[in-house]
């Protein structure tokens, strides 16, 4: 005949026609058969009383169709309600699957008797749907009322805890009487309460709440430093980079000195430290001066001799 | 006799330069204006005066004015120059005598402008003492007066 390839047993056959009457063929098929009806009893208990439920990952479920070699949905969703084994009992209901069924227990040889119960009748399905609408709307109600009770159940925390934060500022602030006197009490507290709405109530931000009586009244003010002390800042910063060990590197440049201030000098005669060359000259100054107090007018020429052009 | 520097003619102008001339080299150039050597080291002076500006300050002293400092620096030949650096006096060592001041003018602008860039360098390093770059065949010869003799 040819080979041919069983599905049941999952075996290619070589022996034709007679290969569906052998034991182990039909034992296979018994056992699949005992499994797929299992599936169809619990779909055909749902006909009568449809169960709606919230969806669930598990809802997408698919079933393998041994007379139609497909695979098949099992409850119908929409991603929110689902209707259990809807999936299954609409495939089970169309006219393919009616062809294949009967196709299937031609060719396996089955017992004739089991093959009404993998098929659906039209009757069947009308109850269904209509025992599905009922459902639905039955599930709808229920949801409805749950959300209407958490709703409840949120307003009445929420003045729950507005009542305790009013007592609490009551005891805590007796003070705000005097800052607010053109409010009521109620209304203090009440605006104190409503300050710490928050952005889901829309409430305003505290930065741009007007502030009656503070800062306004001393004017424009400016944020920041001014353009002076910025122009500092820039010098400064140019001074941070100069190398930290050069010459003078702390001199202080703003110093007031006096009249006899002297420059931190080397001097020519003077082969010891800076400091050693002014306290030099200071002696030769006192001693100069000494000398001129002595002598008389005559010697203010003798300056001038010291200098002369250089030699070139 | 330059129009350009400018000039200081008491020693408060100078203790001012002094102290006020920040993070640059101060030259003080003593000497009279009318003297010639004066003159050709004024030229020089006032022609490098701006490719130098971000490195040195010049000014020029009449040594008739201030007294105090031509005997505080030994001044005893003119054109002398001076170095100060943020307050501190810097040596240069030119082959000559003396350390603490250049005597005489230079033989060109470019002697000049590498002594005070040596200067410079030498100073942010924290050298008070520097070597001069001119060549000492440029650098004026003089005989230093000695001292109470």
């Amino acid at each position: 005949m040819g080979a041919f390839y069983c599905s049941i047993c999952r075996k290619t056959d070589f022996s034709g026609k007679g290969h569906i009457y052998g034991k182990s063929h039909q034992s296979k098929l018994k056992v699949i058969l005992v499994k797929f009806t299992e599936k169809v009893k619990e779909a055909r208990r749902t006909i009568k009383n449809p169960q709606v439920e919230k969806y669930s990952p598990h809802h997408e479920e698919k079933f393998w169709c041994y007379c139609c070699a497909l695979e098949v949905q099992k409850h119908v969703t929409d991603s929110n309600i689902s209707v259990l084994y809807g999936g299954l009992l609409e495939h089970m209901s169309t006219p393919e699957h009616r062809t294949n069924t009967h196709k299937f227990w031609w060719d396996n040889k089955a017992e004739p008797k089991l093959r009404d119960k993998f098929i659906i009748t039209e009757e069947e399905t009308e109850r269904f749907k209509s025992e599905v609408s009922k459902a639905l709307e039955q599930f709808e109600e229920k949801e409805d009322v749950l959300i209407k009770q958490q709703a409840a159940a949120i307003r009445s925390q929420e003045q729950h805890r507005l009542e305790v934060l009013q007592s609490l500022l009551e005891v805590c602030f007796p003070g705000m009487l005097q800052a607010y006197p053109y409010l009521s009490t109620q209304e203090q507290i009440n605006r104190i309460c409503y300050f710490s709405g928050n952005v889901h109530t829309g409430a305003v931000p505290p930065w741009l709440l007007e502030e009656p009586d503070e800062a306004s009244s001393s004017g424009q003010q400016e944020m920041g430093p001014s353009l002076q002390e910025f122009l500092k800042h820039k010098e400064q910063e140019k001074l941070k980079k100069l190398p930290p060990n050069r010459v003078g590197a702390n001199f202080d440049h703003g110093s007031h000195t006096d009249a006899n201030w002297l420059p931190s000098f080397g001097r020519v005669w003077n082969s010891g430290r800076r400091w050693q060359s002014r306290h030099q000259f200071r002696e030769e100054e006192a001693k100069t001066r000494g000398k001129r107090k002595r002598e008389d007018v005559g010697k203010a020429t003798k300056k001038q001799k010291d200098l002369s052009n250089g030699e070139l | 006799m330059s129009l350009f520097l400018p000039k200081l003619s008491c020693k408060k102008d100078i203790d001012d330069a002094i102290k006020s001339v920040a993070e640059k080299v101060l030259v003080l150039r003593f000497g009279r204006d009318e003297d010639s050597v004066c003159l050709q080291l004024d030229e020089i002076l006032s022609k490098t005066a701006h490719d130098l500006s971000n490195m040195a300050s010049i000014y020029l002293v009449d040594v008739d004015t201030v007294p105090v400092y031509t005997r505080y620096f030994d001044i005893s030949f003119i054109p002398s120059t001076v170095f100060f650096f943020n307050g501190q006096h810097m040596k240069v060592d030119y082959g000559s005598p003396d350390h603490t001041k250049f005597v005489g003018s230079f033989k060109t602008k470019q002697d000049f402008m590498d002594l005070i860039e040596v200067i410079y360098r030498g100073a942010m390093r924290g050298k008070l003492i520097v070597q001069s770059p001119i060549d000492p065949r440029n650098v004026p010869k003089y005989d230093l007066l000695y001292h109470d003799i």
